[in-house]
């Protein structure tokens, strides 16, 4: 029921955010996307009207659910949601490996960060301001600067690399993730194992990030709650 | 007999005179209101004008029932592009050479002016630094805001014209943004993170920066020619000539350039218009 919920809860998010994003990756012609939109050129994006409530919602989500807007909200969650089904390695990163590549993320936020506040998010690309679906990508492609293309290029490599890890993008890329991950732990409700746990693992199976509740890139789904053989997982009100 | 064949050769040249009558006088409003229906024409402009263009086009497409495609970028770089494979049916680009040059490469037709742009001085409300006039911008303590990464248009441009004004190396110290963008200027600007900038009406018109800014004129001699002029062209691909020349029509008449006058710019179909093209040589020789 969680899970039908969540899944309703994503498709009404991809209607309200899915055209931002899209913008972000492909029109958006500053070094970090869905910051500057206030006073971006690209007048079509959906983003003029959106940025504002987003910023407002992000960090409230992140107070009541710590990374859930990962799994509850984010048209990217979705994609790599789908996406995982069909991922070729399949539980094989886990442990320091998946410690080591989920720190790539921070050093992505990182760099975000210092483009934002330091370097006052430096344009890359020329707006195309309006235009047609297809004409307007292809004009940002062709007037877009080499670090641009750089940037472009990796997100959607990192993008389609779900194919092969399950949400690779998730756990090892995205610095809205990393930066939601470094602060969940203020979160009021999360999901954790209690005592009961019999480490059987089972919740990671049934995980499309791969993890158990509370820990490591866990996104409070809840698609774990009911896959407890002893009822080890709980949703917890932290105060 | 001959009676009988004279009284239907009058009422046939009664019925046809009215058939033709009716003809031409329905003619072209089926061109206008019918005869475009379902068709579509790709537009491109300097994407300075799309707060113009945008509500320009969505009335001629109400007006006609065809597809206005339109795309607003960086006149420059749609050039380059229509230099090399891309293609497009109307091209309003900004400065005058590179419609001409369009032109002589044989990818233009023609074209004719559309409108002008207004360089300004721009305050946050209030003029909080009781900026007066370009001089002012030299003036210890001004907190300039500048854009010289910008486009072209937006960032030379404007640095021009505090060279003629002969301020420049003062402002320059006086800066206190560099800006590559000449909206996050304005933003900047009317935040009250700078007291003064030179730039374009048309943002002043920009629904998110409407009634935020204060503005003075500059006087004509210390604005570049280069940047002031837009024109309008039909190109050689134009699929449907008579639409393309029809929505060419649509954007200079009187309702068309009001949409360019309320986003800030001067029509090329008014008096001051008609000045500045005579001034600039907007003249498809």
């Amino acid at each position: 029921m969680l899970n039908i919920k969540r899944k309703i809860s994503q498709i009404v998010f991809l209607f309200i955010l899915g055209e931002f994003s899209f913008y972000g990756i492909f029109r958006c012609p500053f070094a970090v996307p869905y910051t500057e939109c206030g006073s971006c050129p690209v007048v079509q994006c959906p983003g003029k009207k959106l940025w504002l409530s987003f910023w407002i919602i992000l960090p409230i989500s992140l107070l009541l659910f710590g990374r859930g807007f990962c799994s509850w909200a984010c048209p990217g969650g979705l994609f790599s949601d789908l996406l995982s089904k069909v991922s070729l390695f399949k539980g094989k990163i886990k442990g320091k490996a998946d410690k080591i590549l989920s720190s790539i993320r921070y050093l992505v936020l990182l760099a975000s960060i210092t483009f934002i506040f330091l370097l006052n998010n430096p344009r890359w690309a020329i707006p195309i301001r309006t235009g047609e679906f297809y004409n307007s990508i292809k004009l940002t492609f062709e007037h877009a600067n080499t670090f641009w293309l750089i940037r472009t290029v990796c997100i959607i490599i990192g993008f389609s690399l779900v194919l092969i890890i399950p949400h690779f993008w998730c756990r090892y890329l995205c610095p809205t993730g990393g930066l939601l991950e470094a602060l969940k732990k203020i979160s009021i409700f999360k999901y954790i194992t209690t005592d009961q746990c019999n480490q059987c693992d089972k919740c990671r199976k049934v995980c499309s990030v791969e993890t158990r509740p509370g820990e490591i890139n866990c996104t409070n789904c809840g698609d774990c709650s009911n896959s407890c053989t002893v009822n080890a997982i709980t949703l917890k009100k932290r105060y | 007999m001959k009676n009988k064949k004279d009284i239907i050769n009058r009422r046939s040249f009664i019925k046809a005179s009215g058939i033709a009558l009716t003809g031409t006088l329905a003619s072209p409003l089926m061109v206008t209101a019918a005869g475009f229906k379902n068709e579509s024409l790709q537009a491109w402009s300097c994407g300075g004008l799309a707060e113009a263009f945008i509500p320009a086009s969505r009335e001629y497409e109400l007006k006609t029932g065809c597809k206005i495609a339109y795309t607003g970028a960086f006149a420059a770089a749609l050039g380059k592009s229509l230099f090399g494979s891309a293609t497009t049916e109307v091209f309003a680009p900004r400065v005058l050479e590179l419609a001409q040059k369009l032109k002589k490469a044989g990818k233009m037709l023609s074209f004719q002016p559309l409108c002008f742009t207004k360089y300004v001085l721009l305050m946050p409300k209030g003029n909080p630094a009781e900026i007066e006039s370009i001089e002012d911008m030299a003036k210890t303590g001004v907190r300039v805001i500048m854009t010289p990464n910008a486009s072209a248009p937006g960032g030379k441009a404007s640095l021009i014209i505090l060279q003629k004004a002969g301020v420049f190396k003062q402002a320059k110290k006086n800066a206190v943004m560099m800006g590559d963008c000449v909206q996050t200027a304005m933003a900047d600007l009317i935040k009250g993170k700078g007291d003064v900038a030179v730039m374009e009406q048309r943002l002043t018109r920009i629904p998110s920066f409407r009634d935020k800014t204060e503005q003075i004129d500059i006087p004509e001699k210390f604005i570049p020619g280069k940047p002031v002029p837009f024109s309008i062209g039909m190109m050689k691909w134009a699929k449907n000539k008579e639409l393309a020349e029809d929505f060419i029509k649509f954007i200079l008449s009187e309702k068309g350039q009001s949409y360019f006058e309320k986003a800030g710019f001067i029509p090329a179909r008014s008096e001051e218009g008609e000045r500045l093209t005579h001034k600039y040589g907007v003249i498809d020789a």
